[in-house]
């Protein structure tokens, strides 16, 4: 009796103590975050160049970037390209990296922290090493399909160089930074239970089987998360582009957020870039909130939703 | 049904060492594309600028100089970068820790009115890119009297400010801790703060480290946060002298390099021994007999 | 662990609020923000310049904030567009007008007429009419020139000598151009050794063949031009001077040095280039040793124009709308101090700049045979226009189709038709903002 009793005061209470423990965040949210994140909301409707006060000119901005703007439909095309293929890839990578570290061999300290290397490297170091890799003339992936090449009496890759196979050569270039997702899930496998393992090698499974029966399974949460992040991150793809290609060749790598940057920097229209902005989030909230009624389906959790 | 037991080619031992073998193989062949950046610009800290001319060709320093690694120190102002970096890295780190947990356990365990909502608009906030609400927010810290000082860099911490990523990954954790073990607590008695402090928080020690390590990396390395919001000189970070080094007209790469060398290294050092407090440390116990 | 935290928690709340505040000795403080961070070559220098003033008189404190020159845009203009710039900065002459106009730059010429202090006083027969003439907007200097750039023919003068060729045979024209550029290609088994010259390496652009032949992207009313046979004649002249090389090749010679930082002219791959004047600071910089020399920019074999892209900062006064007279005024002081003869002359051999200075400059070319020549140059140097729908008309606006055109994916006809038809469409989209 006093149990039921205790349970459903502490379900009455929940609701305040949620606001309780939620409260940091609602009060960031609101009080720091509201003004500036409105601001740009306000600044979308206006025609504002960062020098003289913003005046207000309605949907204008959406219109002409919907109506009478070439790039605009390019540079979302070129980011939904990277997000579709990007995604996967990313994914698939994380969770090779993650499950071939996950052991207690000698030595996997420094394999996981040289997987991890990239994401700590300054991205000027990156870029030299995609270079030495990916450039026609000179890298080493051309140098070793050479034979490939000639084999098949094709013209080596252009990678980085040609207008069809830019977006890709960046996809490639962005798996290095999967050491990120990688400790992400090494830390979910952390939270296994080793018993699971055990009594798997008493009914005799193999790693294929306790790979994809334990493992995998209890690990989509973090998956999961992965997923909805490279989502939100893969939309705003920008950095890759601007450091390595400046968009090209002939607007190829120019993706969404680049064109926003530029809007902003050199066009000095702030008014379009905030509209630019809001158009994205709009397109990823919907796409995100989508993705996340999977979540039931997909995600293995511990208890119910 | 019972099982044959049949005795296999190798020992278990035998076994066990071909696996590490070929293990180390593919690796070490992958991580060599890993290690390169890495080897270059430690490499070209150690070269001299004649060396750098050179560029692919010469890839080895004939003469390593050692001296520009003191040269990168003492040319900024290193020790006050340095104590400036760790100031705003330490309260962020644990403003972070702070914020990120609470809302976390309030998006995973606890039900309150308008929770999934403000659950996607904080998955929102993650998608408006920084530059568009650079400006509204620098004039909203100057009409608030905070630029002059370091409290725009570490207050947001504390309030959940550039923490959705973490909330998110948090919340996901959570809700991979069983409910039997919250409702058991309390059944026993114990309030929601005991339960977030004695059941959640220590069973969450390898995503607290990601947490941290995260913030940390995320921090350190920042130098357009600092640039923008700290008007004091007095206050800037490592991140913003390592930019010292680049001028118009090409700068010193030997010390640039040197002193991102030395920037790199408390992360570096700092994952590497967390990591291994993930796999070799903590054993998870008492659950689903 | 609560109590750990909590002592954590006070110890950094002590340490950063322990470096607040400053001190205040009843001198007006002056903000001045340059390139010249702490850590770099020219930051004692600036120091030492600003100290002198600071020293020179009582009643104001100038203090200086450097930052690294790629992050100083990005901090100018957050801090013009909240209002909270700094008292006297650096910017670009060209869009000077678009600053002006609303109304966050304090009028040098009112300054200048008031003026009584008999200080300092700005000659204004020392600077460039065309510089100060992109500073004026209704009529009014709303900045002062602070620096000028320049273009030039970098001529490597060891591979001249090992050709037998001296600086006489420096060429003046395209075709003289070519011809010597032919001489210096060294190409081992198909790939490039070394290059003679390439009209789109170094500081090269599009728009600075084009303004040899007359020609330009847009008209006085700027709409865009591009739509002559002149246009696709210079394209064509562009891609077709190296023809014994692809373009791949041509670009990826170009690359393997760019982003080790390195410059090919410095890094002795390439015998000519076109070259701004900041690659004289580049080669001394990069520790390179070798003979070479400056020289005009070769023009059309007809009715060539001798002239080349230059352009500079601008030294400007911020008004944030809530100064005080004694702040105005020291700023207008130490403006003064700025711009003057003297200090022009330290602030070139501190920073390495061309500064605007026309007297301070021939004292500081003295001993400077290359700075000498690169000076002669800046006198037939003009600005690219400002065109408010497109200001980065040369830059992103023109690269994508540029870049089409030299690859050959684009013929020079189709890629001046797609890039006008760009220029068309953004001026419409800003004049319906407008």
């Amino acid at each position: 009796m006093a149990e039921k009793k205790s349970i459903n005061k502490l379900k009455k209470q929940e609701n305040l103590i949620g606001y309780i423990f939620a409260s940091p965040w609602l009060i960031g949210i609101i009080f720091l975050g509201g003004f500036p994140i409105l601001a740009s909301l306000y600044i979308s409707f206006t025609n504002y160049d960062m020098v003289s006060a913003p005046t207000w000119i309605g949907l204008k901005n959406y219109t002409i970037l919907f109506t009478n703007d070439s790039i605009f439909w390019k540079s979302l095309w070129n980011t939904f390209y990277h997000v579709m293929i990007a995604i996967p890839l990313g994914l698939l990578v994380g969770i090779i990296l993650a499950l071939l570290l996950n052991n207690k061999v000698k030595g996997m300290g420094v394999y996981r922290t040289l997987f991890y290397l990239p994401n700590v490297v300054s991205i000027v170091a990156m870029t030299l090493l995609w270079m030495w890799l990916f450039q026609p003339s000179f890298g080493i992936i051309n140098e070793i399909l050479d034979p490939i090449y000639k084999l098949f009496d094709m013209e080596p890759l252009r990678w980085y160089q040609a207008a069809s196979s830019a977006k890709m050569t960046l996809i490639l270039m962005g798996l290095w930074s999967a050491g990120g997702s990688m400790v992400i899930y090494l830390a979910q496998m952390q939270d296994i239970p080793a018993i699971l393992y055990e009594s798997a090698d008493i009914d005799g499974a193999n790693w294929f089987q306790k790979t994809f029966k334990i493992t995998l399974p209890l690990m989509t949460p973090s998956i999961f998360f992965n997923f909805i992040m490279g989502i939100i991150g893969g939309f705003q793809v920008f950095t890759i582009a601007y450091i390595m290609t400046g968009g090209g060749p002939a607007r190829s790598t120019y993706y969404y957020a680049y064109y926003l940057f530029d809007k902003m920097m050199t066009d000095n229209a702030m008014g379009m870039a905030s509209a630019m902005a809001w158009i994205l989030l709009v397109l990823v909230l919907i796409i995100t909130a989508f993705a996340l009624r999977l979540n039931k389906r997909v995600v293995y959790l511990g208890e119910e939703g | 049904m019972v099982d044959e037991y049949k005795k296999p080619r190798f020992t278990k031992k035998q076994r066990e060492r071909i696996k590490a073998i070929i293990l180390h193989f593919v690796l070490a062949i992958a991580s060599f594309a890993f290690l390169f950046p890495f080897l270059w610009m430690v490499f070209t800290a150690l070269k001299t600028p004649q060396e750098l001319l050179q560029g692919f060709n010469q890839f080895f320093p004939s003469d390593p100089q050692w001296g520009n690694f003191v040269e990168a120190v003492t040319k900024i102002p290193f020790f006050l970068y340095l104590k400036n970096s760790l100031i705003i890295v330490g309260f962020v780190v644990l403003g972070t820790l702070f914020s990120a947990t609470t809302t976390a356990y309030a998006f995973s365990k606890l039900k309150w009115k308008g929770r999934d909502k403000w659950f996607l608009v904080m998955l929102a906030t993650m998608m408006i890119p920084i530059q568009v609400i650079l400006i509204p927010t620098y004039i909203f810290y100057s009409q608030i009297g905070w630029l002059g000082t370091r409290l725009p860099l570490i207050v947001p911490a504390f309030f959940g400010g550039g923490a959705a990523f973490y909330i998110f990954l948090l919340r996901q954790f959570f809700k991979g801790i069983p409910k039997e073990l919250t409702e058991s607590a309390i059944i026993d008695g114990a309030n929601h703060f005991q339960i977030f402090f004695r059941i959640m928080l220590p069973l969450s020690k390898p995503a607290l480290l990601t947490v941290g390590l995260f913030t940390f990396m995320a921090t350190w390395n920042d130098y357009f946060g600092p640039l923008i919001f700290l008007s004091n000189p007095d206050h800037w970070t490592l991140a913003i002298g390592l930019r010292s080094f680049q001028t118009q007209f090409g700068g010193r790469y030997d010390l640039m390099m040197a002193a991102s060398v030395l920037i790199m290294m408390p992360t570096l050092i700092i994952f590497f021994f967390a990591q291994k407090s993930f796999i070799e440390g903590i054993t998870f116990t008492g659950i689903k007999g | 662990m609560k109590k750990l935290v909590l002592m954590f928690v006070l110890s950094f709340s002590v340490l950063a609020f322990a470096s607040c505040g400053g001190t205040d000795d009843g001198k007006t403080e002056i903000v001045f923000w340059h390139m010249s961070p702490v850590g770099s070559e020219s930051y004692s220098g600036m120091k030492t310049i600003i100290n002198d003033f600071n020293d020179s008189q009582e009643l104001y404190k100038v203090k200086g904030v450097g930052f690294s020159f790629w992050d100083y845009w990005d901090k100018a203009n957050v801090a013009i567009a909240s209002r909270d710039a700094p008292n006297i900065g650096l910017s670009t002459i060209d869009d000077v007008v678009s600053r002006a106009q609303s109304g966050v730059l304090y009028n040098i010429s009112e300054l200048m007429e008031v003026d009584t202090s008999g200080e300092n006083i700005i000659d204004l027969t020392e600077f460039r009419q065309s510089q100060m003439d992109f500073s004026t907007y209704e009529g009014d200097l709303f900045a002062m020139p602070f620096t000028a750039t320049t273009r030039a023919l970098y001529v490597n003068l060891d591979v001249f000598a090992e050709l037998g060729l001296d600086e006489s045979d420096i060429p003046t024209t395209w075709s003289e151009l070519e011809t010597i550029a032919k001489m210096i290609d060294v190409e081992d088994d198909g790939d490039i050794q070394r290059l003679g010259f390439d009209p789109t390496y170094g500081d090269a652009t599009y728009h600075g063949w084009l303004w040899q032949t007359g020609l330009d992207f847009f008209d006085e009313d700027l709409n865009p031009t591009l739509n002559t046979q002149g246009h696709i004649d210079v394209l064509n002249w562009i891609v077709d001077f190296n023809t014994d090389f692809t373009r791949s090749q041509l670009t990826s010679f170009g690359e393997a040095n760019q982003l080790l930082g390195l410059n090919p002219f410095a890094a002795e791959r390439v015998g000519m280039i076109v070259g701004n004047d900041g690659l004289y600071q580049t080669i001394i910089n990069s520790g390179a040793d070798f003979n070479y020399t400056v020289a005009p920019i070769p023009v059309p074999d007809d009715d060539g124009i001798r002239v080349s892209w230059g352009s500079g900062f601008s030294l400007e006064m911020y008004d944030n709308g809530n100064d005080s007279e004694a702040e105005k005024a020291g700023s207008y002081a130490f403006y003064k101090y700025l711009l003057s003869e003297d200090v022009q002359l330290q602030l070139g051999e501190v920073n390495g700049w061309i500064m605007a200075h026309e007297s301070a400059m021939d004292t500081y070319v003295v001993d400077r045979p290359i700075m000498q020549k690169l000076l002669i140059e800046v006198d037939y140097a003009i600005d690219k226009v400002y065109v408010p729908y497109a200001p980065s008309w040369h830059g992103n606006d023109w690269q994508p189709y540029y870049t089409q055109i030299l690859d050959g994916d684009l013929t020079p006809e189709q890629g001046l038709l797609q890039a006008r038809n760009n220029y068309i469409q953004k001026q419409e989209n800003f004049d319906s903002v407008n």
